[in-house]
């Protein structure tokens, strides 16, 4: 496990993926609190616009945490997509898998091994987006409460988790990249397609979500373990999914 | 407009990570023998969609081996 | 014990049998050939060995090891693909230190092997520098190189040097010449004059059945026919012989390719005597005389053949 897993992170740093998932969660953990604070300013320069922007509001610190967890979502979800497509198919269609699962490795350590990796180079993503929203909302706000803050973070990571596990399990159900990253789509469309029932909203990504908008503004409203572990429990699911479809595959 | 000037120089370390992936890209693309689909048009997604273009690009459109 | 036993293997990719029934034993430190046209089974064969494959029935063991069932049989065997793939992003030295490492072979002792590994293989110079820019002869190479990079027991090489240049094909050639003695190298080719070059014992295999398994001498001199050749300048004459000797009950087929005449025979004793005298008779001024020593093409294409007769028929 630990030679698939310094082969993994190698890879991470490697192929650049460690440095493109820092530096687009650090863009937008420092562009979203400074898009909150345009947005009226933006929408005035629009021809009428005036008078629009004369019913809104001025922007405060929530309208930057909904900033934060908009861009970040959005972009994490493409991150996961276009980092996991590849991790298990293009292995098997390169013929690298082969070589490698013909040696003493498990096909188990193989797979948890791309999952970890991945989750790692998010876990150092988000530790910066996280550390450059809070820095830009202070300067462009006021101070965050660093408690709920980092919950959602914490959140997040987990929502990220998620679409990287159904992506990881879209490369293994796949050959060709193309494939996976069409299922990891579909799978993407599914979900999104679930939580557009109400009742079942509440206890997915969405419910997730809006618990961590709360947090972070220092209210104990609308907690929603719930999702945290329908998502918690998608991800084992997901893996564990990965996990005995690959070890009964040929290679 | 005149309000938002005092944030400007906020901006300065987004445009520069934004500017620092599209030149990272493209200088990859330059230097790589192959790429999956033709690299004039990796060139324009990479120039032409911001963030994004090179993103795409960094993580699904080499072809390494 | 024998280092690879494969009894009643089968395999369908959808309505192709790939394997229909394979059988076959492999003795420990043999090099041996595993020949077969293109899609004749070997390299199902070769992946249902390492694992990578599952067979739809029968059973194959290796050092005793039953495939499937034993974890053990991946720290015994070393497998070459027929197109090697590494991680272009690692370097030599890494890829052979990470397979190294996937084999538990302990730090200092591993840093060894790779060194001897890089020597061998002769890419110690490029070693540092990442795969991939190697050329496919390096790469077939490095293949051999991680493959042994544990002292395998068992060598499972799939078409090894057939996608090579005559240089690169020479090369690795050499590399698994080099083995006899230290492992059992189980190669497959549809390459005839490398099987020749090097190994001992020849299977030969069709359509995912085991059509002949011998010795590579004992192989040609149970199927190759027989040939008989002579040369003279007198083309006219030469032609004349051909025609009375293809009358002669030792004669199984007679050809004219220029001034040289060949005769397959059925009786290769009472052929031997006779015809040199009935050339002599015939007026012909003899240039050679030989007795051709068939190839194992002959074998192979004879067998194949027959195969196909009989699946007709």
């Amino acid at each position: 496990m630990m030679t698939a897993l310094t082969k993994e992170w190698l890879e991470q740093r490697r192929t650049h993926r460690l440095l493109i998932v820092c530096l687009i969660l650090l863009l937008f953990g420092l562009l979203s609190p400074l898009l909150a604070k345009f947005t009226p300013e933006i929408i005035k320069m629009v021809p009428g616009g005036e008078q629009i922007s004369q019913v809104i509001p001025p922007p405060t610190i929530a309208d930057a945490v909904v900033q934060y967890l908009k861009n970040l979502t959005q972009f994490g979800l493409l991150l996961a997509v276009l980092m996991g497509m590849g991790m298990v198919s293009q292995e098997k269609d390169k013929g690298t898998a082969a070589m490698m699962l013909a040696k003493p490795l498990g096909r188990t350590a193989f797979i948890l091994a791309k999952a970890a990796a991945m989750g790692a180079s998010f876990l150092i993503g988000t530790a910066l987006a996280a550390a450059a929203g809070y820095y830009y909302t202070l300067l462009l706000f006021e101070a965050l409460p660093a408690g709920g803050w980092l919950a959602l973070n914490g959140l997040l990571l987990i929502y990220f988790s998620v679409y990287a596990a159904l992506t990881l399990l879209a490369s293994t159900l796949n050959r060709s990249v193309l494939g996976s990253g069409v299922t990891a789509v579909g799978f993407v469309i599914l979900l999104a397609l679930i939580e557009m029932i109400p009742a079942a909203g509440k206890l997915l990504t969405g419910g997730l979500l809006g618990w961590a908008g709360n947090l972070a503004l220092g209210s104990a409203e609308a907690p929603a373990w719930g999702a945290l572990w329908v998502c918690l429990g998608l991800i084992a699911a997901a893996l564990t999914a990965s996990v005995l479809v690959f070890r009964r595959q040929e290679i | 407009m005149e309000a938002l000037k005092p944030y400007i120089p906020y901006l300065i370390p987004v445009i520069f990570i934004q500017l620092g992936l599209m030149v990272f890209a493209l200088v990859d693309l330059v230097r790589r023998e192959r790429t999956k689909g033709p690299k004039w048009m990796w060139a324009i997604i990479i120039v032409a969609v911001n963030i994004i273009g090179p993103v795409v690009y960094l993580l699904a459109g080499k072809d390494e081996s | 014990m024998s280092a690879i036993r494969i009894e009643a293997l089968t395999k369908s990719f959808g309505k192709f049998r790939a394997l229909d029934g394979l059988s076959l034993t492999v003795e420990g430190g043999a090099v041996f050939g595993f020949l077969g046209p293109n899609g004749a089974g070997k390299t199902t064969t070769l992946r249902i060995l390492t694992g990578l494959a599952h067979a739809d029935s029968g059973g194959a063991w290796v050092e005793g090891l039953e495939v499937g069932k034993s974890a053990e049989i991946s720290s015994r065997i070393g497998y070459l693909p027929e197109e090697p793939a590494f991680y272009p992003w690692m370097t030599g030295i890494e890829t052979l230190d990470t397979m190294g490492q996937v084999h538990r072979i302990e730090k200092a002792e591993r840093r060894r092997r790779v060194d001897e590994m890089l020597e061998m293989a002769g890419l110690t110079e490029a070693g540092k520098r990442r795969v991939g820019g190697y050329s496919r002869g390096m790469r077939q190479r490095l293949g051999l190189a991680q493959a042994l990079i544990h002292r395998p027991q068992v060598l499972l090489l799939d078409e090894p040097a057939s996608a090579l240049d005559p240089a690169g094909r020479k090369d690795v050639l050499g590399m698994i010449e080099g083995l006899r003695g230290q492992c059992t190298v189980f190669m497959s080719t549809h390459i005839l004059a490398d099987v020749e070059r090097i190994c001992d014992t020849v299977a030969i295999i069709d359509r995912g059945k085991l059509v002949a398994n011998a010795r590579r001498a004992d192989l040609i001199a149970r199927y190759a026919i027989p040939m008989l050749a002579l040369e003279a300048d007198d083309v006219d004459r030469l032609n004349k012989l051909a025609t009375e000797v293809s009358q002669m009950g030792w004669a199984h087929a007679v050809a004219i390719e220029g001034r040289r005449l060949t005769v397959t025979v059925k009786d290769l004793a009472a052929a031997q005597r006779e015809l040199l005298a009935q050339a002599v008779a015939a007026g012909l001024v003899v240039t050679h005389y030989e007795q051709v020593k068939p190839s194992l093409e002959d074998v192979f294409l004879r067998i194949v053949e027959n195969g196909k007769e009989s699946r007709q028929l």
